[in-house]
C-alpha cells in the first residue's frame, strides 16, 4: 500500500511539548518586575511578596535572592490592569517595582 | 528582660513599647517625613519614594493614566501612616519602666510599617546607603546624626519585620502547582486544610488593598 510520506511530520501532543516541557509562563501578556535597591531588606521583601501575593517561604525567598543577586526579578504576571494594581501595591510597600511587556 | 520593641498582647493585638526618647525621636521623624512623602525633593528620594511604573518610554500615555489613577492615594496612605505613628505616640503615657506602650489595631501595625519603611527610604536614599558601606559615620560627618537615625530605624524595622514574618508562616495560598518546582505539592500538608482548592486563595488573602 502506497501512501505519502507522512512520517517526518510530527504533530505535538499537547501543549508543553510544544513549548518545551520547561516552559510555564501563563499566556498573558504583561509582567511585574521588582528591582534590587540597597534599603529594603531581604526580611522585610521576602514579607512583602508572601503578604501581596500568598507565596510560600520558600517561593518568596528565592524571587527575593533572584532581585538581590540577579538585579531584579518577575514577581507577577497577568493583565496590563492587574499588573498595574500589582505594581502600585508594591509601591505603597516602598519597594521599586515596574512592569512591561512579556516579550 | 531585654525589651522587646512588639509583642503580641493576650488578645492578639500588636503592642508598640518604646522609651521617652525613642518616642521623641520617632515622632520628630514623622512629622518630618509628612512634608517629604507629599513633596518629596527631585531626584533619588522621589524616585524611590513614587518609582514609574513604566521603564519604557513609548509608554508615557499609560505612565500618566497610571500617576493620575495612583499617585494621590499613595501620598495619602504614606501621610496617614504618620500620622497614625504620631498621633498613637502622642495620645500615650509613659508607664513606671519608662516605656510608652501603644496599642495597634492591625490597620496601624501596617501603617506602622509603612511608616517606618519610608522613613528608612527616605534617609537611606538620601545618604546614598549601598550594600557596601554601612552608616557609622564619624562625629563632625554632617551625615553622622542622620546616620545614627537611619541605623536605630533599621532595629525598629527589623524587630517588627522579623514578628510579622514569622507569624506570616512557611506556607503560601497561591497556586502551588506553578509554585512547586516539581509539580503540585502534597495537598496534605500541615497548615493547608484538606478541602480547600489550590488556587483559589488570592483574593481572600488579607492583603492591604487600601493603600
Amino acid at each position: 500500500m502506497t501512501s505519502p510520506d507522512i512520517q517526518e511530520i510530527t504533530i505535538p501532543d499537547t501543549v508543553e511539548e510544544l513549548l518545551g516541557k520547561d516552559d510555564v509562563r501563563p499566556d498573558v501578556p504583561w509582567v511585574v518586575l521588582v528591582w534590587n535597591d540597597p534599603v529594603n531588606t531581604f526580611a522585610y521583601v521576602i514579607f512583602v511578596f508572601q503578604k501581596l501575593f500568598g507565596y510560600s517561604r520558600a517561593k518568596a525567598s528565592k524571587l527575593t535572592n533572584q532581585v538581590h543577586f540577579e538585579g531584579k526579578a518577575v514577581v507577577a504576571s497577568g493583565t496590563r490592569e492587574k499588573c498595574e494594581a500589582d505594581v502600585s501595591r508594591l509601591h505603597a510597600y516602598g519597594l521599586w517595582a515596574t512592569m512591561q511587556k512579556d516579550d | 528582660m531585654a525589651r522587646r520593641m512588639f509583642k503580641r498582647a493576650r488578645g492578639g493585638a500588636l503592642v508598640a513599647s518604646l522609651y521617652v526618647q525613642e518616642v521623641e525621636l520617632l515622632v520628630m521623624t514623622a512629622r518630618d517625613m509628612v512634608a517629604i512623602v507629599e513633596e518629596p525633593p527631585d531626584g533619588e528620594v522621589r524616585d524611590r519614594l513614587y518609582p514609574r511604573a513604566y521603564l519604557d518610554p513609548t509608554e508615557e500615555k499609560a505612565q500618566g493614566e497610571y500617576d493620575a489613577l495612583v499617585h494621590d492615594d499613595l501620598v495619602q496612605a504614606r501621610r496617614t501612616a504618620l500620622e497614625v505613628v504620631v498621633a498613637g505616640l502622642e495620645a500615650a503615657e509613659p508607664n513606671r519602666r519608662g516605656l510608652v506602650e501603644v496599642t495597634l489595631s492591625p490597620d496601624e501595625e501596617m501603617q506602622w510599617l509603612t511608616a517606618v519603611n519610608d522613613a528608612r527610604l527616605v534617609i537611606g536614599t538620601a545618604l546614598g546607603v549601598t550594600e557596601d558601606t554601612d552608616t557609622d559615620f564619624e562625629p563632625g560627618d554632617p551625615r553622622f546624626e542622620y546616620g545614627v537615625l537611619y541605623a536605630w530605624l533599621t532595629q525598629v524595622h527589623f524587630e517588627l519585620v522579623t514578628l510579622l514574618l514569622d507569624e506570616i508562616g512557611e506556607d503560601g495560598t497561591d497556586d502551588p502547582v506553578l509554585d512547586a518546582p516539581g509539580g503540585p505539592v502534597d495537598p496534605e500538608l500541615p497548615g493547608k486544610a484538606p478541602g480547600d482548592p489550590p488556587g483559589s486563595a488570592p483574593d481572600a488573602e488579607p492583603g492591604r488593598d487600601d493603600g
